[in-house]
């Protein structure tokens, strides 16, 4: 659709022209492993915050799983959305710690893509890094 | 905002630990995955969008992991379901068994109303099977219920056993709606109740079979 409408004031880099139109994703949000719809486009919004999250992929046997370290990364870029029901398709974890739910996909479950707050009933992010796109 | 979806159902999977998710566990064979991780905190839910005669339907499947330890769920659990899909594991006869203390468990705490799917799972490769696909299609017919049989092998068949759930509470829906509005009209029929406690006698329709891996 229209990949053209970059007129519109945008903070930040260059490469996230090519990923907004109208403020929003201009393309489909997928899941990186099995293609399984996340989020439509124009659906979801960019917002850049800092975030930690457990790696998607680990080695066998180099786990902190003894000591129950986790190993991660810090995120600083994520699309929002508002509510829970404009995802395609999305896994909700259990709540780990005392608010947070990490997102997964809901066929291949491959995760965390993303993060939620269950304090924040408004707040789903789902990490730029970690997802791809599709017409 | 105007509202992306035109349903939103609330489902539940229920039965024995270990029924379905087993299969699951097979697409992280190839070990890549931090899947250790995910399994350990586990999943709570899944929001799933499918259409349905034109119309999309947002599906929230809840699944009972943890709980069915109890061997009850509490009501707080069911409140708002509108669709249980009952799961045990065609390889595993106690959990087959179980399907009719879960169903009774559910006639006690879920509304009264509430579609019902039994679903035999075979998660294992190798079928090491203990329970018929005709003593499953009569446990169905006995409880007036719809019952499909699924296999590993074949993950994307998933979405039509939901689809078929989704289906019939979407039918349902619609017709108290067309009630409602005839109740409001000159010709007003006696309320008929459709689809409460009398499910009994409903007819089973347990011939389609179908398969999925990604049960929750």
């Amino acid at each position: 659709m229209a990949t053209n409408d970059n007129q519109e004031v945008q903070s930040a880099s260059d490469s996230n022209h090519q990923l907004t139109a109208d403020g929003k994703n201009a393309q489909m949000i997928i899941c990186p492993n099995c293609r399984c719809k996340i989020l439509l486009k124009k659906t979801a919004e960019l917002v850049n915050t800092d975030i930690f999250l457990p790696y998607m992929r680990v080695k066998k046997n180099t786990s902190n799983q003894e000591s129950g370290q986790v190993d991660g990364e810090q995120l600083s870029q994520f699309w929002k959305v508002d509510n829970m029901f404009t995802f395609e398709n999305v896994g909700f974890t259990k709540t780990v710690g005392s608010s947070i739910k990490y997102l997964i996909c809901a066929d291949c479950e491959i995760g965390p893509i993303g993060w939620h707050d269950i304090n924040d009933k408004t707040t789903f992010l789902i990490a730029t890094q970690r997802i791809h796109y599709s017409d | 905002m105007a509202k992306s979806y035109d349903y939103l159902f609330k489902l539940l999977l229920i039965g024995d630990s270990g029924v379905g998710k087993t299969c699951v566990l097979f697409r992280f064979s190839e070990d890549a995955f931090n899947s250790t991780f995910i399994s350990t905190i586990g999943i709570d839910f899944k929001i799933r969008t499918i259409e349905l005669d034109g119309k999309k339907i947002k599906l929230q499947i809840w699944d009972t992991a943890g709980q069915e330890r109890f061997r009850t769920i509490t009501t707080a659990y069911y409140r708002g379901a509108m669709g249980i899909m009952l799961v045990f594991d065609i390889t595993n006869e106690r959990s087959f068994e179980n399907i009719k203390t879960w169903i009774r468990n559910i006639e006690e705490h879920a509304a009264s109303d509430v579609e019902k799917m039994i679903l035999g799972n075979k998660c294992d490769v190798v079928d090491k099977r203990q329970v018929s696909k005709e003593q499953a299609q009569q446990l169905a017919a006995e409880y007036g219920v719809k019952f499909s049989e699924t296999s590993a092998k074949d993950g994307h068949n998933v979405e039509e056993a939901f689809m078929t759930l989704a289906k019939d509470i979407k039918a349902k829906m619609d017709r108290k709606q067309q009630e409602n509005n005839n109740g409001g009209g000159s010709h007003s029929s006696p309320n008929v109740h459709v689809g409460s406690q009398g499910g009994k006698d409903k007819k089973a329709n347990a011939n389609r079979s179908f398969s999925w891996c990604t049960l929750l």
